[in-house]
């Protein structure tokens, strides 16, 4: 008997979960459509920030929400809510959100990498006439509003730009006898080797695998091409001559020269995927790492008792032969609309406040970006001093394609990881002929069809 | 008016369907139809388009099971799905045995102490689990890297295991969650196992020994084949879970970035939501793995039928 009675029991609990969970989510829809309907102006506008939630960069945005509710009195009660999404889930999060129409973002930050793909996955609004009528749009860089441009409707604005290079630490460098920064990959090499020797059980510099856009820096800088495209049609270079030799280079900084350890296979410049702090980056701000490939706004990831802050600089990733440095990849983000968005109105109100030229720049500079404005690019104080001069620099030679293809974020960080995936079994010691060729057909098939087949 | 329904319900005999009505309602609605929408789309093209209304749907017959048979990512992945069951099932066993053989030797207090104890393993969260043995193992200062250089040579230890990282490769990582999946699931078997314990008489006990048999033989000769309907069972369930272990395996890995580390869960997990979304491919890997969970099933209720007793 007594046994009988437990499923009824379970039945009982189980029907009165369903009833509650039904009654939660009937009730919250419905006060969420009422809210909409009773006045013009949204109560609120969510807007999607990538990365980790950084104290200086609350403190920007809050500035621009004063603003924007002095600039838009009709929006004095609208609050704005940001919300954090981590850099390696945010297509899943965009994915989702249009999916079920749920918790999605009015305004998204986007990697300017991103924004063709999701413009294409239909998850961005059509801001075509918005940016038209800006007065803002004629002093973009033009190359930048090109990359949010598709069969010439508009998707998104540039917000920033950004580019990597290699950090190091001035005293270090002096004490390991390195007189000038590397500029080939052999002395990249032996620096790191020097570096190594001085400071005994820390790394030389980080050979990540997940972070192609730094990577992809090797490959340019021994003169080859990820790929190329000619008539709509992509055609993956891994297997060319360059290529192979920058792959074999960078496999080797942990296979052969063991300046990387092991535990940086298979993660970003933050550690294992999905997370938005640690690894190299962690690594360097506590002295673990010598050199380390990032941008100037790792800053605001490094461990708050970073050591020797005040000695750190940057130099170009090196080129294989010198002496000009290797191309980098022209990074940055975009803002968008959400498609689902009721409010785009009030959401692009607000975008013209978060990139007008004096909040772009200011955000620019917080960070260590370069604003989208071409005159505030040339007249900025980006190549002075030691910090920046590396990236500044570096940003005079850089290249975009094919990272802004529009199957690129499939191939390099949605379903596919194709590069990372090459980098870590060759690190982990597979055939270096026939991973490379997979690789190669496999990034062909993605970029141009947008699967594997 | 009530009492001839009741007596109605009396002479047809539908009082025990009428009380299976609530939770076969319940199932319905929470499995069978889920079910059948899955079954559907596992025959269309349905992917984000297609969900909000962009382009239509269509129907592709067999092409997503067809693209799944011919795709090595699957064929690996249900590799280490397979391999890592067949590593975790016959060491939670052993173990969660070997627990209750013990609990069953134990004092009341003692026992009372190491079950509850053992207990807490099994309740804790497994997303929470996850996390510490991640933790354990960071190659930065994880407690198991450094034990592991502390171990004398000859054992397998030493200074190589510094800053060892048992994510980066799919061997370390299906170590790492054998262990963690072996620790928080064996209280489970220990305690089912000390529960079946009981029901054997000591009689049986008491003649084998006095007939000579040693530890070994008692277990294998008296224990095992008067429990073995609950080894089978065990054995069954272990397999299920163990088979289907979505959370400690995806924080192990860290997440999605590894597909060379990915078992069938994660993989069709990522196939559905990873960018562009293939809603009907993954569904018809879902089938896949039900079938394959059903298959396991069909031997468990047999099992459980023959039991008996856990019914």
């Amino acid at each position: 008997m007594g046994l009988r009675k437990t499923p009824a029991a379970l039945v009982a609990i189980g029907t009165a979960a369903a009833l509650a969970i039904a009654g939660c989510s009937s009730s919250s829809s419905s006060t969420a459509s009422s809210s909409s309907s009773t006045s013009s102006a949204p109560s609120q506008l969510v807007v999607w920030r990538m990365g980790a939630s950084v104290a200086s960069q609350v403190t920007w945005m809050n500035g621009v929400v004063t603003q924007f509710h002095k600039d838009f009195p009709q929006y004095a009660k609208t609050k704005v809510k940001v919300v954090w999404i981590p850099w390696t889930t945010n297509a899943t999060d965009w994915n989702n959100a249009l999916a079920s129409g749920k918790n999605a973002p009015d305004v998204t930050e986007l990697g300017n990498t991103q924004t063709p793909t999701e413009a294409s996955l239909g998850v961005l609004a059509n801001v075509t006439n918005y940016v038209d009528a800006w007065s803002g749009k004629s002093g973009l860089v033009s190359g930048m509003l090109a990359n949010d441009t598709q069969n010439g409707d508009i998707y998104a604005v540039p917000w920033f730009g950004g580019v990597r290079a290699v950090w190091y630490r001035t005293d270090q460098f002096k004490a390991a006898g390195i007189t000038s920064p590397p500029t080939t990959w052999t002395e990249l090499v032996t620096d790191a080797q020097k570096l190594m020797a001085k400071y005994p059980g820390t790394y030389g510099i980080d050979a990540i695998t997940d972070d192609t856009n730094a990577f992809a820096s090797f490959i340019w800088g021994a003169g080859g091409q990820i790929a190329t495209e000619s008539n709509g049609t992509w055609t993956a270079d891994l297997t060319s001559a360059a290529d192979e030799a920058a792959i074999k280079f960078y496999v080797s900084l942990y296979r052969t020269y063991h300046l990387s350890p092991s535990k940086y296979i298979g993660q970003t410049e933050l550690g294992n995927t999905g997370s938005t702090s640690g690894g190299a980056n962690t690594d360097f701000g506590l002295g673990k790492l010598d050199m380390y490939i990032d941008g100037p706004w790792a800053t605001a990831t490094m461990p708050a008792n970073s050591t020797d802050k005040s000695n750190w600089a940057s130099f170009p990733i090196p080129s294989e032969n010198g002496p000009n440095p290797a191309p980098v990849f022209a990074g940055g983000s975009d803002l968008g609309i959400f498609k689902t968005s009721k409010y785009p109105q009030a959401d692009w109100d607000l975008i013209t406040v978060m990139d007008n030229t004096s909040n772009s720049t200011s955000f620019a500079n917080l960070q260590g970006f370069f604003p989208p404005y071409t005159a505030e690019l040339t007249a900025g104080p980006y190549k002075a001093e030691k910090f920046s001069a590396g990236f500044a620099t570096a940003a005079a030679n850089s290249q975009i394609s094919p990272l802004n293809a529009k199957n690129w974020s499939t191939a390099d960080t949605g379903k596919y990881f194709i590069i990372p995936d090459m980098l870590k079994s060759l690190m982990n010691g597979a055939p270096f002929q026939s991973t490379v060729a997979a690789a190669n057909s496999q990034l062909q098939t993605v970029l141009n069809t947008g699967a594997e087949s | 008016m009530a009492v001839r329904a009741g007596r109605w319900v009396r002479r047809h005999r539908v009082a025990p369907y009428l009380l299976l009505l609530p939770s076969l309602a319940l199932v319905a609605v929470l499995i069978l139809w889920p079910t059948v929408q899955i079954g559907t789309f596992s025959f269309q093209n349905y992917g984000l388009d297609q969900l909000v209304g962009a382009s239509p749907t269509q129907w592709v017959g067999f092409a997503n099971y067809s693209q799944i048979l011919h795709d090595p990512e699957f064929w690996l992945s249900l590799k280490l799905s397979v391999l890592s069951a067949a590593a975790m099932v016959p060491l939670t066993l052993v173990v969660g045995t070997l627990v209750g053989l013990l609990l069953a030797r134990l004092g009341r207090k003692m026992a009372a102490f190491v079950s509850s104890v053992a207990m807490l393993a099994w309740a804790t969260p497994a997303v929470s689990a996850s996390v510490i043995f991640v933790w354990l193992a960071t190659p930065d200062g994880g407690v198991v890297d450094w034990f592991l250089t502390k171990v004398p040579h000859w054992l397998g230890g030493g200074a190589h295991w510094a800053g060892f990282s048992w994510t980066n490769a799919a061997l370390p990582a299906y170590t790492l969650a054998t262990a963690l999946v072996v620790w928080t699931s064996f209280p489970f078997i220990a305690v089912s196992v000390l529960a079946g314990l009981r029901t054997i008489p000591d009689e049986l006990f008491d003649s084998a020994r006095v007939d000579g048999a040693g530890p070994w033989q008692v277990f294998w000769r008296v224990t095992y084949p008067v429990m073995r309907p609950i080894f089978q069972v065990l054995f069954l369930l272990s397999v299920i879970w163990d088979f289907g272990v979505f959370t400690q395996v995806y924080i192990i890995i860290g997440e999605l970035g590894q597909r060379d580390e990915y078992n069938l869960g994660i993989y069709e997990y990522s196939t559905a939501f990873q960018t562009p979304p293939a809603y009907g491919l993954a569904s018809a890997l879902a089938f896949v793995l039900t079938l394959i969970l059903l298959i396991i099933t069909v031997g468990y209720v047999r099992a459980s039928v023959r039991e008996g007793a856990l019914l």
